[in-house]
């Protein structure tokens, strides 16, 4: 459906994507994951057709975006990252705007308003100004009005950045409805846990780059392994050595290891032998978390 | 119409800065200059009433300048102006959209003070035909100023205050304020380069000499004139606009 091939862009002599290459397949959700500044917004106003010069070629349905612009974008919903709304005016007349903008009018327009008010949960408030909403409603509108025009692609920027986990909880319901539609869906984000939830495919990204791309399936069978996770004040370094690869994860270490039972029965017991007492020992299985910071030695989010 | 067009139309009937600048303002000045000198000099009242009415639209038609820059600007820093270049919306239409409703503001705008001049002053009108011509120039020149300017603008506050350069410069130099038989010559030849002096030239003749659009062709030259230079520095400078907005 969509394909990505060889795109760059820089401004200036920041080069916000080099190389990208991905394939989204039709009717699936694709979530693409990387920390601040990767190049996700930038990826996704190429693939909208907001940034019109780049390096490389973009492909939808088949057909190269710079020849079939207007096509094409009449099969694209569009969220943006920030919020983008005529705050003076009420829900509906919001609607109204992106309906009439994607040439929709009349009775047709009017139903599929209703509709989306209901799909966003918003149908009780139609006639208020924007302005008076919660940052949740905002964003379900902000949704909302991608969605007017019955499009066959949807592209989410982070469409839960800074909402209530009620809206949250919403906005997931509705994205699980649009890919029962059969909707193919492009979503950002640098949650991890709401990709491995929603995604059923994913791409990384980091610094401009893809770092890795495929089915959800695919990425955990080529990157997970599972390890052990210990934690204590006691435990350091030296102690964990000698019992496999080392990597700091949060407050404590994590030991990967082919036979994870076998190596944690030998940690206990050196832990034990040496009367250190840890706080957490356990099983673990790498999550998406873990195979990004993998890959790229960063961490998703800043920890707070 | 086009559906920019009716948004525009839906926030600027909400925007009371504009009610302000448009209307009031305006008829506050009216009301305030013609008593001031209708009162002390003892002119002649109808050439007072011609002087002034006329005048102050002009002078405050220039006004509307400041809220399409603010709309433009607005738009781009809330990212709307790349949101609308998400839809199949073609750029031009979204460039024609936004102005046509400045420029029937302002249409709307002249009506009404002329029609309270009338209305209170008893100010004579003359050849509809060609009040009308004046006014769609009048409009067409300050609305095209206003756009280039919106699209060139870093800032609401330098759009202001080139706004109120343009709109009071224009307006002293270009003798709404004061008749120009009364400036010096060195001022009066100024004059003839603004498109002020020429809509009010244009008014004028219409209203005291009882002309039709053929004797106000002139007037009417000179207003297109600068209309299209405007319009076409704005539609020269609009695709920087627009990339600046994407951004
Ligand atoms: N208009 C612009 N001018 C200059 N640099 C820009 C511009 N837009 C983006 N960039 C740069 O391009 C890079 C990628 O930005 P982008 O917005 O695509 O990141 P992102 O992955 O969406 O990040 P976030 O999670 O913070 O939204 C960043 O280094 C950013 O500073
Ligand atoms: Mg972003």
């Amino acid at each position: 459906m969509i394909d990505i091939r060889d795109v760059s862009k820089s401004y200036g002599s920041i080069k916000a994507l080099q190389h990208a290459d991905l394939h989204i397949e039709k009717g699936s959700c694709f979530g693409l994951v990387g920390p601040n500044g990767a190049g996700k917004s930038t990826l996704m106003k190429i693939l909208v057709g907001i940034l019109e010069e780049f390096g490389g070629t973009v492909e939808i349905g088949g057909k190269p975006v710079h020849q079939y612009r207007r096509d094409i974008k009449r099969q694209i919903g569009y969220v943006p990252q920030d919020i983008c709304l005529e705050e003076t005016l009420t829900a509906r007349d919001n609607l109204l705007l992106f309906g009439q903008l994607y040439g929709l009018s009349g009775k047709g327009l009017n139903e599929q308003i209703s509709e989306v008010l209901t799909l966003i949960g918003l149908e009780k408030r139609e006639k208020s100004i924007v302005s008076t909403f919660s940052g949740g409603m905002k964003r379900r509108l902000n949704i909302g009005c991608a969605l007017l025009h019955a499009p066959e692609i949807i592209i989410l920027d982070e469409p839960t950045v800074g909402v209530d986990p009620q809206s949250r909880r919403a906005i997931f319901e509705l994205i699980h409805e649009l890919k029962a539609e059969g909707k193919t869906i492009v979503y950002s984000s640098h949650y991890m846990e709401e990709v491995e939830q929603l995604c059923d495919s994913i791409g990384f990204i980091d610094q401009g780059m893809v770092v890795e791309h495929g089915t959800m399936k695919e990425v955990f069978e080529k990157h997970r392994h599972s390890s052990i996770f210990i934690e204590g004040d006691q435990v350091t370094e030296e102690v964990l050595a000698p019992y496999g690869e080392l990597m700091e994860r949060e407050n404590g270490y994590v030991i990967t290891s082919i036979d994870p039972l076998a190596t944690l029965q030998k940690v206990a017991l050196a832990l034990h032998s040496q009367a250190l007492q840890p706080t957490r020992l356990e099983l673990s299985q790498t999550k998406l978390e873990g195979i990004f910071f993998e890959l790229t030695g960063t961490q998703l989010r800043d920890k707070g | 119409m086009n559906a920019i067009t009716k948004l525009e139309f839906k926030k600027k009937i909400q925007d009371k800065g504009l009610w302000f600048w448009t209307f009031i303002l305006p008829i506050v000045f009216i009301v305030g200059f013609i008593s001031i000198f209708g009162g002390n000099t003892g002119a002649d009242s109808e050439q007072l009433v011609v002087q002034i009415v006329p005048g102050y639209t002009v002078m405050f038609s220039f006004y509307i300048m400041i809220s399409i820059v603010i709309a433009f600007i607005k738009d781009r820093d809330s990212g709307m102006t790349a949101r609308i270049a998400s839809t199949p919306l073609p750029t031009l239409q979204y460039f024609m959209g936004k102005w046509i409703p400045f420029i029937l503001i302002v249409l709307i705008q002249i009506a009404v003070l002329f029609g309270f001049g009338v209305a209170v002053y008893d100010m004579p009108l003359g050849n509809a035909f060609a009040l009308i011509m004046i006014s769609v120039a009048l409009a067409f020149v300050s609305t095209g100023c206003g756009m280039a300017m919106a699209v060139i603008a870093k800032t609401e506050n330098m759009g202001i205050a080139l706004t109120q350069v343009i709109a009071l410069g224009g307006a002293m130099l270009g003798g709404l304020w004061m008749p120009v038989e009364f400036m010096p010559d060195i001022m009066q030849n100024i004059a003839q380069f603004l498109p002020h002096y020429w809509a009010l030239q244009g008014y004028q003749t219409v209203i005291l000499d009882g002309g039709n659009v053929l004797d106000v062709w002139a007037s009417l030259l000179v207003l297109i004139a600068y209309g299209a230079v405007c319009i076409g520095i704005a539609l020269s400078a609009y695709p920087r606009y627009l990339k600046l907005s994407k951004s």
